[in-house]
Order: structure tokens, then sequence, then C-alpha cells
């Protein structure tokens, strides 16, 4: 029985590619499916059960990392990546085979020659410990091609007919409004449902404090503090004729940056 | 302001803050009162000196404490000032009456009954009130000052910061144009159009170099118009459609009046990207980007509309993007805008308003 293959790559050309290049270094090798993302290529896996799966690590929907995870030791592994100094690096770490694109044909012969050689043990593999962890963090940086960040980058919020999304860089400041939160920025001002108690949790501490119960303001753009009467101050705002007030339990935090 | 009574060391905390300053202070106040006093006094001047000083540090303490009374604990009619300086008159005459008390041993009734006792009180009693409420009065002045200060320092430390962020960032976008992820996969594919002899090889090597012109800042010479731009949002299209058939669809149509207009280099190609990046890339099923441009009255409204996965709210589209609204507002005045707005049914559709051709 001839061993068999899985390509799964959301590339076509580059799937076609590396089949054509194994059909030269490795006529016997009969690769069964090809996939064009993560999911396709577990359903491939389930349906064909191949030998080996040659998976590219960067595809929508699950990465080659959360494939290979799926997989679970019961097929060879090769990953296929693009540049990418920190993907190389935890393969050669946790010693997986692995391809860069575009792929040299010496270097794939190298793998063809260690795919062939007989497994010393049919069944599956141990994973080596030291791999889980890098492998985790790789797929956790792969999911980050749609960077997420801890705080929030956008507002959303309703304008007329449309919804608009603010960056939160140029928010200047947020201010309750009986039900609403109004939002200021250079380019306008809109209300939205979210509450200054939600939001402050959500935004970046470094670049937005809460100075009364109903307004949180961006440092950056703070012109100067002047202190009131009575523990409040006066926030005065760059370019901006709004005055914003400090309230007493908050005067504070100025103190403590 | 920090202490509370609840704190466990609130009395060793309003110690901490009698500084040798005050301390120094309050101290030739009272040797300078008692100095003052003693032609009046019969009562040898150390014994003098002994009482002003009593009294004195009383009313340094009672400063301090109330100085240091937490601001939630205090009504909300009552400002500091004014709670501070009550408490200091209150103070000198009920220390003096100490200071007196302490004198006769405890017994009243020999105090009270004693004229010269009692002149003596009140004279330390007014002196101490005249000094104290005058000393408190400028130190709260003082305090302010220094209070409004440090405010103001703070808050420019923490803009500095930020500001050194801001500087970072456009120089990682100065350095870093091209993702080698991006360069590297396309030249996968271009590999696999040369080794099969395709005859799209030669197109898409033509588009390779088309992007790699425009986008390598160093290549980059004299003004670029849209026409220019256009031309690179189309090569960098062509290539993606090229690597991901299946997934991507677009078109371009932007007013051919248009073309010859002086445009920012890459300002339509970063939202582009952004499209690719964050709407169709991480979509299984892919979708449309459409880039367009008409004629306004005065000057343009240009988009960028992808039928992607559209941006989460935490969704960090980069640096890019980020300064892009700065750099149009640089290029083409305070009112050109950059509008992100959802596209329906899905999606994101970017818009930039060119107010006025410069």
């Amino acid at each position: 029985m001839s061993t068999t293959a899985l390509i799964a790559d959301d590339e076509p050309l580059l799937r076609e590619h590396l089949q054509r290049q194994l059909a030269l270094l490795w006529p016997e090798l009969q690769v069964v499916a090809q996939a064009r993302n993560g999911h396709e290529a577990i359903e491939c896996f389930d349906a064909h059960g191949p030998d080996i799966a040659f998976l590219d690590v960067h595809m929508p929907g699950l990465n080659g990392v959360e494939v290979a995870r799926a997989i679970d030791g019961r097929a060879r592994v090769v990953f296929v990546t693009a540049y990418d100094q920190y993907a190389v690096q935890a393969f050669e770490q946790g010693a997986v085979d692995y391809l860069v694109k575009p792929i040299d044909p010496e270097r794939l012969a190298l793998t063809v020659q260690r795919l062939r050689r007989p497994q010393p043990q049919p069944q599956p593999q141990p994973a080596d410990p030291r791999l889980a962890p890098l492998l985790d963090e790789l797929s956790q940086r792969l999911r980050q091609q749609a960077p997420a960040r801890q705080h929030l980058q956008w507002i959303r919020a309703s304008v007329g007919q449309s919804v608009r999304l603010i960056p939160v860089h140029e928010v200047v400041y947020l201010r309750s409004d009986e039900k609403y939160t109004l939002v200021a920025w250079p380019g306008g001002e809109a209300l939205i449902r979210k509450t200054i108690r939600e939001l402050i949790d959500e935004l970046d501490p470094d670049r937005f404090v809460q100075i009364h119960r109903s307004v949180i303001v961006a440092l950056p753009h703070i012109l100067h503090v002047i202190r009131g009467h009575n523990e409040t101050a006066d926030v005065h705002l760059r370019g901006r004729p709004e005055v914003l007030p400090v309230s007493r339990s908050f005067v504070h935090l100025f103190r403590q940056m | 302001m920090e202490t509370s009574p609840s704190d466990p060391t609130p009395l060793k905390r309003l110690l901490r803050s009698l500084n040798t300053g005050s301390l120094g202070v309050t101290t030739g106040f009272a040797f300078a009162a008692a100095l003052l006093l003693s032609p009046i006094f019969e009562l040898t001047f150390s014994v003098l000196l002994g009482r002003t000083l009593f009294v004195a540090l009383l009313l340094l303490l009672v400063f301090s404490f109330a100085q240091r009374w937490p601001a939630q604990r205090l009504p909300a009619w009552l400002p500091r000032w004014l709670f501070t300086l009550v408490a200091v008159s209150l103070a000198a005459p009920l220390g003096t009456l100490l200071v007196y008390l302490a004198a006769v041993g405890g017994r009243a009734q020999e105090f009270f009954g004693s004229g010269p006792r009692l002149t003596g009180f009140f004279i330390i009693t007014i002196t101490a009130l005249l000094l104290g409420l005058l000393i408190a009065l400028t130190a709260q002045v003082r305090e302010r000052e220094a209070h409004a200060r440090t405010l103001e320092l703070q808050v420019q430390l923490q803009q500095s910061r930020l500001a050194k962020q801001d500087v970072d960032a456009q120089l990682a976008l100065l350095q870093a144009q091209i993702e080698p992820h991006f360069l590297f996969n396309t030249l996968a594919n271009v590999q696999a159009l040369v080794e099969t002899n395709s005859p799209s090889a030669a197109p898409v090597l033509r588009s390779l170099l088309a992007y790699l012109r425009a986008a390598m800042p160093r290549l980059q010479r004299g003004e670029s118009t849209l026409g220019d731009e256009v031309g690179l949002v189309r090569a960098y299209l062509e290539l993606m459609q090229m690597r991901m058939p299946d997934r991507l669809q677009f078109s371009v149509d932007v007013d051919a009046a248009l073309l010859d207009r002086p445009f920012p280099a890459m300002a339509l190609l970063t939202l582009v990207e952004n499209a690719v990046r964050h709407g169709i890339d991480p979509s299984v099923t892919g979708g449309q980007i459409d880039v367009g441009g008409r004629t306004r009255a005065k000057g343009a409204q240009l988009w960028v509309q992808d039928s992607g996965i559209g941006l989460s709210e935490k969704a960090d589209t980069g640096t890019g993007l980020r300064n892009l609204r700065s750099r149009l507002q640089a290029f083409f005045g305070a009112d050109a805008h950059l509008d992100m707005l959802e596209a329906t049914p899905q999606g994101l559709r970017a818009e930039i308003t060119v107010p006025t051709w410069p």
C-alpha cells in the first residue's frame, strides 16, 4: 500500500505546486486530498486518514497549528510557512519538520528523505512535552494576524443611517448624558449606549482616565488642569472650548500618575 | 488626603508629614512670639518660651491633621481652607488653656481667680490666633501652588510619553513598508507560475514590480498622483487575487478626471491592505473589495469597501491606518476626513473626503 498525504493551504497555486514538486521527488506518494482552509483540512483528514499532512500555518478558519493539534499525532505533520521568524524558531526548537515558502526543491528532498524512512513506532508518537507550549504560543501569534488588543480600539456609534467606527485614539472625551454616553472626537460627536462604567473597564488606562462620575478624558488631549475650590479641578482641552470637571474623588488620580 | 481614619498608621503618617521645614518655621515663630511678649510677662523667658512653643506645635499638628482629613468625609458645603482655619482658630485658645491649666496643676479655680494668669492667657491666645491663621493661610496658598504644579507636571509627563509612542509608530511605518510575509508568499506564487510556464507569470511579475517600486519609500520620487495610487492599488489587488482567486473579487472605479490630481502616496493602499488583512483574509469564504472615487463640489470622495468579516471593536489595525488621517490633513488641510463605517450587509467601508485639491 502506498503512502498517502494531505496538502492544506489557502492559496491554490501553492497547493498545486507542492503536489507537483512532491510528484517529482516521490512518485509513489499519493496526495489524496487538498484542503483550502483549516476546517476543510480536518474534514479531509477524517475522510482519508492520510499518513502525512502538509499544513500551511496561516489559513483562515483554523490555522495550521490548530489543525495539527486536532490530528493529534495520527499523521506525520510537516508545517509550511512563508517568512515568519517566530514560526521557524518555534519549529526548530520543537524539532518539527517545516518548509519555508517559496519551497526550495533541495530542502523538500530532505524532508521527503526523512518521511520515507520507516517510522520507528507506527502508533501515534507521544507528543514532545516541550512542543505543546511552543505551538500554543505560535497559534496565539497566528491568531493575531488579525490582532486583537486587550483594550477597545474602536467605538461603534450610530450616526444618522450609518454605523460609524470611531478610533479610540481620536476620542477626546466621553461624557454620560442620561441614558446615553456622548463620544467627542475631532470629527464630531455621537451617542452610544455603553455606560461610562463599562467604558472605563474597556479603555486603555494609560490613555484614558475617569475624572468625574460621568466623565472620561483622553490624557493627550488635556491642555492643562486648573485646581478649583474644594478639591475639585477643571480640565481644559487642546483646541476645544469645553471645560471638563474633575470631582473630589478623582483629583487624587492626577497625583498618583 | 491619602490618610483616612481606617488607615493602620494614620498617626505615623501625620507625624511624617511634619517635615523639618514646617517644624523650623513653627519653632521660629514661637521663639519670636516669646521674645516679643517677654517684656509684658513676669515669667522667666524659658517658661514663656515653653508655653508659646507648646501652643505653636499643637497648632502645627492640628493644621497638618486638618489638611490631611479625607476629602470624602468633608461636607460638600465646607471647603478645606475654611475647615483648616476653623480648626486652627479653635486650637489656639484650647491649647493655651491647656498650658495654663498644666501650670497650675489642673486646679481651675486657681487659674480663673488669678488676674495676671487670665491676662497672660488672653495675650498668648490672641498672638497664637493671629500668627497661627497667618501662617496657616500662607502655607495653604503655597501648598495649592505646589499641587497645581504637580498636576501640570504629571499631565505633561504622560503626554510626552504618548507623543514618543507616536514617533515610534511612525518610524516603524517607515522601516517596514513591505511585509516579508506578503513578499515571500507572493514570490512563492510567482515561482509556481514560472515553473509551470504559465502565461500569467509575466503579468504577475509586472504587478509585483509595480507594487515594490511604489511601496519602497526610498524609490519614491517627486509628488505622486491619484493615478499612481490607483495603479498601486490595482497591482496589489491583482497580486492578492492571483493568490486567493476563490476568495477575492475586486473592482476599481475612479473618475478619470481625478487621476492627475496630487495624492499622498500609499494612502489608498493602506485602506486596501487593511480590507484584505482584517476583512477578507480571516474569512473562509472571502469577499469583494470595491475601490471608488467620485468628483465632488470642490474636491472628491474616495472609498474602499469590503464585504469581509468587518472590524471587531478590539481589532488593532496598526499604525498605518492610525497615521493616515493626520497625513491626509497635512496634505489636504484640516477639513479632510477619514471615516470608517460598517458596510451592509457586512464588512467595512472606509471613506476619504478631500475638501479641495491643493
